[in-house]
């Protein structure tokens, strides 16, 4: 990895000149009172609107939905990683009792549909930009609904069966006979990036397909060949799976005298999958309704496009009959986009005081059979200096195939696989000068007066306190109790340790979003905007913004989402944007509502605009008795009192701050068990502190789960995943979570009129690492240097079974 | 899940005509081992007979120098049960300790060990308390009944009325649970009888499924302190291997939690 490959000269393709709004400019009368009246509602622990309607039974998932007259799809998948199909045959499934239809990707080809139109290469402005080796636009596989020559992971669709009930499917959907001759497969990115691998694309001989480089290659040899200090290490930030508590499911109808399809699928972004829809029918986007209702969990996996919800569309045109698909957990578990696997190769030069000069990294990442998204690659790729001030540093990016499921961003893309290596490698810096980890963390952190930072890859940090995040953590922790603590426990005959770790973390995601504010004469005012929660209580929040910047109690605001005839651009929920950007777009939506308004009220009082107070929900004409409220404009306009406003914000948020986890581990069985948690998160400003700790206590449990049990295992030998249910896919528990001390950190960001960073993915960012570092520090006496997730009893035992050979070789 | 046809059973008499009779029977109890299999479509009875409400397997007794529990008492049942509790108070904790709450109310003790699932929890119990396992044509001592993994010595069509278990000197079970399934990797159930024999019975760790660790009850008659077990070697090569645990890994195991199974003699010491 020292020299600069020949490939990938793409570096960001930022020019100099090209550096992110740093200061929200809009200005104007009625956006400096819509932002001055904010802290009413905002800041508050407002309780969730949308709570009783879920607790009740009353939400409104994929599954809920009954279409007259509904049939049903059971897919038959691929048992093989890699084989050519030979032949399907569908005549005993079609003879079988209830099945309207069987379809293939013969008869997908035929009727002209193409590939899924996920379109994974980010793009935004200040994104890291990838290109494949050499040069150019990557090729990202084509990845059809269904399989047409050759399957390339298991679990791959194959084929379709629709029938009367979903036991009728099932059951046909058996009887089809697919003939493959299987093909040598790989699994790991390693491999598959080695010579002689088996090839998945024949486009891609060498089945890597992104290759980018990027910051200063020969400064970091400079400062690499003069350092003090270096340390190296070889990571793999293992592969998960989402587990959503529903499963992706969709439900599709066709009207042949409209030509519309419409289309029930629980997603991130159901304007965002109207549009890929589209692309994959050949078909104008009109032509499509998507509804996206209430969402049991994404963490990314429904981000993008799922085969299934092109199949219903498909089957339903074809049999006249509306089709639902329910994913089993076995086929989530299978077939539900993955996350994270990265291998990373991570180095860092030192001076003799400790302070760091350059870094460099090779990271290589998983994507799959098919490149679902490259958003992991790509994040990661602009944070690998984490929080430190490194002058110089040297990237090289990679992406490559394997015959797996394909992985996308989950939550906190890119980012914890990032944070982990960086802080791994301080953690190994500190260990061999002999210097206290945090002091060299401290020595080394990028400080307030830097900002805005730029990083030694390019990307700007906004705004940040990070030693005062540390400082916090620390407290909060009692760092210096940990001595007495662990005194405690090994009188018990249990090994304490304690992991540290600082993380910064960019939240950029789609650029546009739309809303539309609409007040109605009884006073409702509805609010339409393009994000997509899955639990995080945008019913809530955004209302809270709302009613603050038109100075309305909460309960008067509602938000609408989810159906693609009301909802006509929006981003969806995604790198943690949907505050930022739907505030961003609420708050300039209210002040043009108010604008509007003003005229209105200046007209109906027969004053001049300039004459009238705002205050409450109500124009009041100075010095009079005369005032007219937003609500008897609405009864008593002609139009609709509704304002549509658009905005195209590019500059990324910076959300950071600093974790440490406590264990105890058995020395006897290996167990590990988390005692203490703390977080603390700069989530730039809290809109509801209650609904920000909840997404920072699932951040955490998501983050911890993947570091100490959750892995998408794979047997190398056979291609076959071997954790296809909850026997053997580990999840955090209530009965082995410890409670989470977890505080907000208020640095208002300066690029959005909000202040607004992020705060649905701090909680998980940082977790991988303190976690590890944590079990590290506990078997720090048993000569244990490095252990991989997840951090099962068993990987404990054999991690320190290896130490205890390696040190008696010694 | 396939088409199947459920009969609630009335009587003994009746069950056993219907399996007689009924194309691909099979009975059921709490339904929680076999109706997920069922789910996943990889059992397939087309006729499911229901015996948790048959008298004869209901119940539990202390009966002099035996405790009897009905087999289609569920592990919640078990788990609260006094006289469990005053007998063998480590076999109702066992049970507390199965699964989780809804598997306690619905997973049976007879569904359970008819199952003989190699890390389920009840098998160690039984073997290691010499329990007798009374159907409605024989009695079958313990260490007859478990034949292998998912295996017993149950006949085409026989059921387990209820399982006497004698009433031991003291008894305690260890077990580490798999952070997955929370099933056992590992766990050992110590009893001493009356007459101060000492049986080991390891269920989660076995090749084979439950077994006894004939080593450790020898160990142990002679001195029954957890040094006994700590100078042993289980053999590896008996032992399951699997993603949540190496031969070895288990191996290990199997001595840590005989060790605690005699530590925590008259409770449970689960983790
Ligand atoms: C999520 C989950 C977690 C679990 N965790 C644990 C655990 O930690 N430890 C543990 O030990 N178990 C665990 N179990 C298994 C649970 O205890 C089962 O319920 C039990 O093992 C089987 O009992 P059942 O009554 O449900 O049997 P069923 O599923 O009804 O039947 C199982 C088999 O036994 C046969 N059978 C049932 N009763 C009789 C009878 N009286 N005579 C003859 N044959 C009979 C049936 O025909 C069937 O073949 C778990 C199960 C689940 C779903």
């Amino acid at each position: 990895m020292n020299a600069h490959p020949d490939g990938g000269r793409s570096g960001n393709a930022l020019g100099a000149g090209d550096i992110p709004q740093m200061n929200w400019d809009q200005t104007g009368p009625e956006m400096k009172m819509v932002r001055d009246a904010l802290f009413r509602h905002v800041g508050k622990p407002v309780r969730r609107k949308e709570d009783h309607r879920l607790l009740t039974g009353k939400g409104r998932f994929t599954d809920d939905f009954l279409l007259e007259g509904q049939t049903y799809a059971a897919i038959v998948r691929s048992e093989h990683p890699h084989a050519r199909i030979i032949s399907i045959s569908a005549d005993a499934a079609l003879a079988a009792p209830g099945v309207l239809e069987v379809l293939t990707g013969a008869d997908m080809v035929q009727d002209g549909i193409g590939p899924l139109a996920h379109n994974p290469l980010p793009s935004t402005k200040f994104d890291m930009k990838l290109c494949a080796p050499g040069g150019g636009i990557p090729f990202v596989g084509e990845h059809h609904a269904l399989a047409i020559d050759k399957v390339r992971h298991v679990g791959e669709a194959v084929a379709v069966v629709v029938a009367e009930t979903p036991g009728q499917a099932a059951d046909a959907a058996e009887l089809v006979e697919v003939e493959y001759e299987a093909l040598p497969h790989v699994v790991d990115s390693a491999q598959a990036a080695a010579q002689g691998a088996p090839v998945i694309w024949d486009e891609v001989p060498g089945n890597v397909f992104v290759e980018s480089s990027f910051g200063d290659w020969d400064a970091t040899e400079r400062a690499f060949a003069t350092a003090a200090h270096t340390v190296e290490a070889d990571f793999h930030v293992s592969r998960v799976t989402a587990v959503t508590i529903e499963p992706r499911a969709a439900v599709a109808q066709y009207d042949p005298e409209t030509g519309r399809y419409e289309l029930f699928a629980g997603s991130g972004g159901a304007v965002k999958h109207k549009g890929e829809l589209a692309r994959c029918f050949g078909i104008d986007a009109n032509r499509i309704r998507v509804h996206s209702y209430d969402v049991g969990g994404n963490f990314g996996a429904r981000n993008r496009v799922y085969p299934e919800f092109a199949l219903v569309m498909w089957a339903a045109r074809r049999t006249g009959r509306p089709v639902k698909f329910t994913a089993t957990r076995s086929e989530a578990f299978l077939t539900d986009y993955q996350g994270r696997d990265l291998r990373t190769k991570v180095a860092l030069a030192l001076d003799a005081d400790g302070k760091f000069l350059a870094m460099r990294a090779d990271n290589l990442s998983n994507v799959g059979a098919f490149c679902v998204s490259l958003s992991p690659l790509s994040k990661g790729a602009g944070l690998i200096t984490g929080s430190y001030d490194i002058p110089v540093a040297a990237l090289r990016a990679r992406a490559v195939f394997t015959n797996t499921m394909c992985t996308q961003a989950y939550r906190s893309s890119g980012r914890p696989e990032v944070t982990y290596a960086i802080e791994r490698l301080v953690e190994l810096a500190a260990r061999k000068l002999g210097v206290d980890p945090l002091e060299l963390r401290r020595k080394n952190l990028v400080h307030p007066e830097q900002m805005p930072y730029r990083n030694a890859v390019g990307q700007y940090y906004d705004s940040g306190e990070y030693e005062q995040n540390m400082d916090r953590a620390l407290e909060l922790f009692d760092w210096d109790g940990f001595a007495a603590r662990k005194d405690e426990a090994s009188q018990r005959g249990k090994l304490l340790g304690r992991g540290f770790a600082n993380y910064v973390e960019s939240s950029i995601g789609s650029p546009k979003e739309r809303a539309e504010i609409e007040v109605f004469d009884d006073g409702r005012i509805e609010v339409v905007i393009g994000t997509q929660p899955s639990g995080q209580g945008h019913e809530t929040s955004f209302a809270q913004v709302v009613a603050d910047m038109l100075q309305v109690p909460v309960e008067r605001v509602f938000i609408i989402i989810g159906d693609t005839d009301v909802v006509s651009v929006g981003g969806g929920s995604h790198s943690g944007r949907s505050m930022r950007h739907a505030g961003t777009v609420m708050a300039m939506a209210s002040a043009e509502l108010l604008a509007l308004a003003r005229g209105h009220a200046a007209e109906m009082l027969e004053t001049a605009a300039d004459e009238l107070a705002y205050a409450d929900g109500v124009f009041h004409q100075r010095g009079t008795n005369r005032s007219v409220s937003l609500q008897d404009l609405a009864a008593r306009l002609a139009d609709p009192l509704r304002v549509v406003t658009d905005n195209e914000m590019h500059t990324p948020v910076f959300p950071n701050g600093a974790a440490i986890c406590e264990v105890e581990i058995d020395p006897n069985t290996f167990h590990v068990a988390i005692t203490r948690y703390v977080s603390v998160d700069d989530v730039g400003r809290c809109i509801n502190p209650m609904i920000v700790h909840g997404q920072t206590h699932g951040g955490i449990a998501q983050g911890v789960g993947q570091a100490m049990w959750e892995l998408c295992a794979i047997d190398h030998d056979s291609g076959q995943p071997i954790a296809g249910s909850f026997m053997d896919y580990g999840m955090p528990r209530t009965d082995n979570m410890p409670f989470f001390i977890s505080e907000i950190a208020e640095v208002i960001s300066p690029t959005n009129p909000l202040g607004v960073k992020a705060g649905g993915e701090g909680g998980t960012t940082p977790a991988l690492a303190t976690v590890t570092l944590a079990v590290l520090d506990a078997l720090a006496g048993m000569g244990v240097e490095d252990i991989a997730m997840p951090l099962t009893p068993q990987a404990v035992w054999q991690a320190v079974q290896d130490a205890a050979n390696t040190q008696a070789k010694k | 899940m396939y088409q199947t046809t459920y009969h609630k059973g009335q009587s003994l008499d009746q069950v056993r005509k219907l399996h007689a009779e009924l194309p691909e029977p099979s009975y059921i109890s709490g339904g929680f081992t076999l109706i997920p299999a069922m789910k996943n479509r990889l059992a397939a009875p087309e006729n499911l007979i229901d015996l948790r409400a048959l008298p004869e397997l209901r119940g539990i007794t202390r009966d002099g120098d035996r405790l009897r529990i009905g087999a289609a008492s569920c592990h919640a049942e078990v788990a609260g049960s006094p006289e469990v509790a005053q007998s063998i108070p480590a076999l109702a904790l066992l049970a507390d300790s199965i699964g989780d709450m809804q598997v306690r109310h619905m997973g049976t003790i007879g569904g359970s060990v008819a199952n003989n699932d190699p890390a389920a929890d009840y098998p160690a119990a039984v073997l290691a308390l010499g329990a007798t396992i009374i159907t409605d044509q024989r009695e079958i001592a313990a260490h007859d009944f478990f034949t292998g993994m998912y295996a017993t010595d149950l006949a085409e069509g026989e059921i387990i009325l209820r399982i006497d278990f004698p009433v031991p000197r003291s008894a305690g079970y260890a077990k580490l649970r798999n952070p997955a399934s929370k099933y056992a990797i590992a766990a050992s159930f110590v009893a001493r009888g009356s007459d101060g024999s000492v049986r080991v019975a390891v269920t989660g760790a076995g090749e084979d499924g439950v077994f006894r660790w004939f080593d450790a009850e020898q160990a142990l008659a002679d001195r029954f302190e957890t040094a006994s077990v700590e100078a042993l070697q289980p053999d590896p090569g008996m032992m399951l291997s699997d993603l949540h645990g190496s031969a070895e890994y288990r191996a290990a195991l199997v001595k840590v939690m005989t060790a605690r199974a005699v530590d925590a003699q008259g409770s449970v010491d689960i983790c």
